[in-house]
């Protein structure tokens, strides 16, 4: 704790420092305590652009996150809450979704903030030369909307409608009982049409014409140096934000971040140095691990010999111990993953992953059942089995782990396995081109539905790569995706994850977690399993 | 004098679009595009933003307006960040890194050149070998090693200095240091053996022949030429510091313009490694021709015709 303290001084001193150097800003005190409300918390990567209607970039989440609000938002209880929506009715059919927007809604430059932007802001994803990147959560559930995105011209047909100003309607193709989650994305935050007009692409390079709606606003953009936001007054819930200042500072390299932190010059950091964190577990206060909705896998190429045969991508999958790639190899807090849906949804108070199939697997390597299994396939003793080439991108944690499997499946089934490494950027063509044999990958969630997950492995995705079809598991998948009961809607995905794992199309590893680290000082905050952290509730407590 | 800067100048201006053209096609031909990520872009946004940045046009021609932009200055629009254009990289970026990079000049040469005069006059004494000690280190241990040691020291366990930013000017100082050990433990080291080798030359017997000081000897007989080797590699040396060190800049967190150059070649960011290699180049070449004018300076053996 005196630790703390000194830290806690050094804090204190360094924002004098700040506020000496900068015009003439006087610190303001927050009632009740005379600690300055003010959160500095770095990021590791600048995001490639601010325009939540373009960017899909996950660098961009804290600052978007927190200075935009859509119709509705994840609260910390990982549930959806109304945001700039008050209240919704979805019809019977499933198919209508109206929004009651909030009393007085405004833009962060005091305008009014109604219906007709959402509309806007919507519309303006759903043309083509805006490049949006999450353009498909849109084009794939609004009724008309991938028409309008194909060159119809034919606004009217898009199912999205301002029916007056506090009221918006948005009609989907088919009931989806997970379209609300996807609501959540930042995607559809509001973009305000009056700056977007005036300034083109640029309207979020500079802070005057950064015009945002939620808690936070901001104040300046620093290229390459970080952002900083301040209390958006004219949030409907602003009353209960309590930092006065959120700066993000670009720090590249996590170490030095984590001396800042040690050091106090700022609260919080958003990648931990993976070679930092025994040390950390064991000393820190201000290590946070957050599970996390994403599963670490390895892509196999179910279209090539002999990786078509089930049973030698079983094999191969039952030979890992993952226990021991996780507790000796990455050092982490990830758990084991059996399939490729990670845990974390739930219906009705029921987890989805309840008594699912470890699908022949074991957190420890089954030696024998691999062998067995490679037998089975006509491999005995990995007799006659091909070099494997397990090829991943240049990372250094990836490279730890790629080596320990090399070792694992060398010794545990007899195989001569090949490691080759290239960037991503060159990686993932290959992928892609199914010019592999195995290869690293991983799926963080979009949104907090497991048929986030599912559509990798549908026989006619674009990021299905592994040659992968199973018109089974299809038929399933489109079942569960339009039915509207949601615990009919997780028996027919749990359905499609048995129908799926019996094949191993892949080799799941491990369910992820996040480390952060987060002074303890700092309160009121979450970060949701999908990486998402809002501050909107956060304060400094000294 | 002046034909021969003219000859110059049209030298630089080829070897300019040379390396232009040379990178266009080095880039082109590494696997991957600017769009290229996991979650794959919807085949209609990827041809709408190929379309926006004229990609889907044959390389020729895209060379062809890349290079009649080159002329009016303007080298294209980012293809990673909307909005911003190469031209914004590196007005954000270069005044970072060229004013670390000055202030990193300036302690080099006030740091090498009395230290390795010192070295040479005092051969083989006690300053001699220290002055040695701290070149060697400073050439031998890599710079982000040294970043990292005197971030450990002096900001964490001793808590003087800032881990990382410019907020104050205090921040300066490590990267400061870190950035210009190896090249002031290499000046010291060529101002040394350069020197020593001037001092073993008949005209510094003639002219201790004649009475002079030892004090003027030095400073008007050996030191002009002695620095001619040292001015030599200082062209370089000044253009590789005030374009800035990605390393540096990346664990001190400055946001200069090293890691945009860096981060522009795994993100395929076309135009932005095309404008920043070719600003790289533009500086260097003008650098080395600084380097070369200034010979004629303090060396009257040097004439250009």
């Amino acid at each position: 704790m005196t630790r703390i303290l000194s830290l806690m001084s050094i804090l204190l001193f360094t924002t004098a420092m700040v506020f000496a150097g900068g015009a003439g800003d006087n610190s303001e005190m927050e009632q009740g305590g005379d600690v300055e409300q003010k959160l500095i918390f770095a990021l590791q990567n600048e995001p490639d652009g601010l325009d939540p209607g373009i960017t899909n970039n996950s660098f961009a989440s804290p600052v978007l996150l927190n200075s935009f609000e859509g119709l509705v938002v994840y609260d910390e209880n990982n549930s959806i809450a109304g945001g700039s929506a008050e209240s919704w009715t979805i019809s019977d059919d499933g198919l209508t979704y109206t929004f009651t927007l909030r009393n007085n809604l405004k833009w962060s430059d005091g305008s009014p903030l109604t219906a007709s932007d959402f509309v806007y802001s919507y519309m303006r994803v759903l043309d083509p030369a805006l490049g949006a990147q999450y353009s498909e959560m849109l084009t794939d559930y609004i009724v008309g909307a991938a028409e309008y995105y194909g060159g119809s011209e034919d606004m009217n047909s898009v199912g999205i409608k301002a029916l007056d100003d506090q009221t918006l309607e948005i009609i989907l193709m088919k009931p989806t009982a997970y379209y609300i989650g996807i609501l959540g994305m930042w995607v559809y935050s509001p973009v305000n049409e009056a700056t977007v007009t005036a300034n083109g692409d640029k309207w979020t390079l500079s802070a005057e014409s950064f015009i945002s709606n939620g808690p936070f606003k901001m104040e300046e953009i620093s290229f390459g140096e970080g952002y900083e936001l301040v209390k958006n007054e004219n949030y409907w819930n602003a009353a209960n934000v309590k930092l006065e200042k959120l700066n993000f500072r670009f720090i590249p390299d996590p170490s030095t971040a984590l001396v800042a932190l040690e050091k106090g010059d700022i609260d919080g950091q958003w990648e931990v140095p993976s070679a930092d964190l025994p040390s950390l577990k064991a000393n820190s206060d201000a290590l946070q691990i957050i599970p996390s909705y994403g599963t670490t896998y390895y892509e196999i190429n179910c279209a090539k010999a002999p990786y078509d045969n089930p049973k030698v991508r079983l094999a191969l999958s039952m030979a890992l111990d993952r226990t021991s790639l996780i507790e000796n190899v990455l050092q982490s807090t990830d758990q084991p993953a059996f399939s490729l849906i990670a845990p974390g949804y739930s219906v009705d108070g029921m987890a989805y992953d309840e008594g699912r199939s470890d699908f022949g697997l074991s957190p420890m390597a089954d030696v024998e059942g691999a062998r067995a299994m490679l037998a089975e396939a006509g491999y005995p003793n990995g007799e006659g089995f091909p070099t494997l080439e397990l090829s991943y991108y240049t990372n250094e944690t990836v490279k730890n782990i790629v080596e320990a499997m090399q070792q694992m499946w060398q010794e545990n089934l007899g195989i001569k396995v090949n490691v080759s490494t290239e960037e991503w950027a060159v990686y993932y063509e290959n992928i892609q081109a199914l010019n592999y044999d195995v290869g690293a990958m991983g799926w963080g969630a979009d949104y907090m539905h497991p048929m986030t997950f599912f559509p990798l492995r549908l026989s006619d995705n674009g990021m299905n790569n592994s040659g992968y079809a199973n018109s089974e598991y299809d038929s399933l998948i489109e079942k569960a995706q339009s039915e509207t009961d949601p615990v009919n809607a997780m028996k027919l995905m749990r359905e499609a994850d048995d129908v799926l794992m019996a094949d191993m199309p892949l080799i799941p590893l491990y369910y992820r977690s996040s480390p952060k680290m987060i002074a303890p000082y700092v309160k009121g905050w979450y970060i949701t399993p999908l990486n998402n952290m809002y501050l909107s509730g956060a304060y400094i407590e000294k | 004098m002046s034909s021969y800067i003219f000859k110059r100048m049209a030298m630089t201006i080829i070897t300019l679009f040379l390396i232009a053209i040379l990178v266009f096609f080095l880039m082109h031909a590494i696997p991957g595009g600017p769009f290229t990520a996991q979650r794959e872009l919807p085949p209609e946004v990827e041809a709408a933003l190929n379309e926006k940045y004229n990609l889907d046009q044959s390389l020729p021609r895209q060379l062809i307006s890349y290079l009649g932009g080159l002329l009016k200055g303007d080298l294209g629009p980012s293809f990673k960040y909307p909005g911003m254009r190469v031209n914004d990289f590196i007005r954000e970026g270069f005044p970072v890194s060229a004013k670390l990079g000055l202030i990193t000049i300036i302690f080099v040469l006030a740091a090498s050149i009395p230290m390795g005069i010192v070295a040479a006059l005092k051969n083989g004494k006690w300053q001699d070998v220290l002055s040695m000690i701290i070149a060697t280190i400073g050439v031998t241990i890599p710079s982000f090693v040294i970043a990292t040691l005197l971030m450990y020291v002096f900001s964490l366990k001793l808590g003087w200095l800032p881990a990382f930013g410019f907020d104050k000017p205090s921040g300066y100082i490590l990267p400061v240091i870190a950035l210009g050990g190896y090249s002031m433990s290499f000046l010291a080291r060529l101002m040394r053996s350069s020197l020593l080798e001037v001092m073993g030359q008949d005209y510094i017997r003639t002219a201790r022949a004649k009475g002079l000081t030892e004090f003027n000897i030095v400073v008007h007989h050996a030191l002009r030429n002695a620095l001619i080797p040292v001015v030599t590699v200082l062209g370089p040396t000044i253009a590789a510091l005030l374009t800035g060190s990605f390393v540096i800049e990346k664990i001190f967190a400055l946001p200069g313009m090293g890691k945009h150059f860096v981060t522009s070649i795994t993100n395929r960011d076309y135009t932005t490694i095309l404008g920043i290699t070719i600003f790289y180049a533009t500086f260097l070449v003008v650098m080395v021709f600084l380097v070369d004018m200034f010979y004629v300076l303090i060396d009257p053996r040097i004439k250009y015709e």
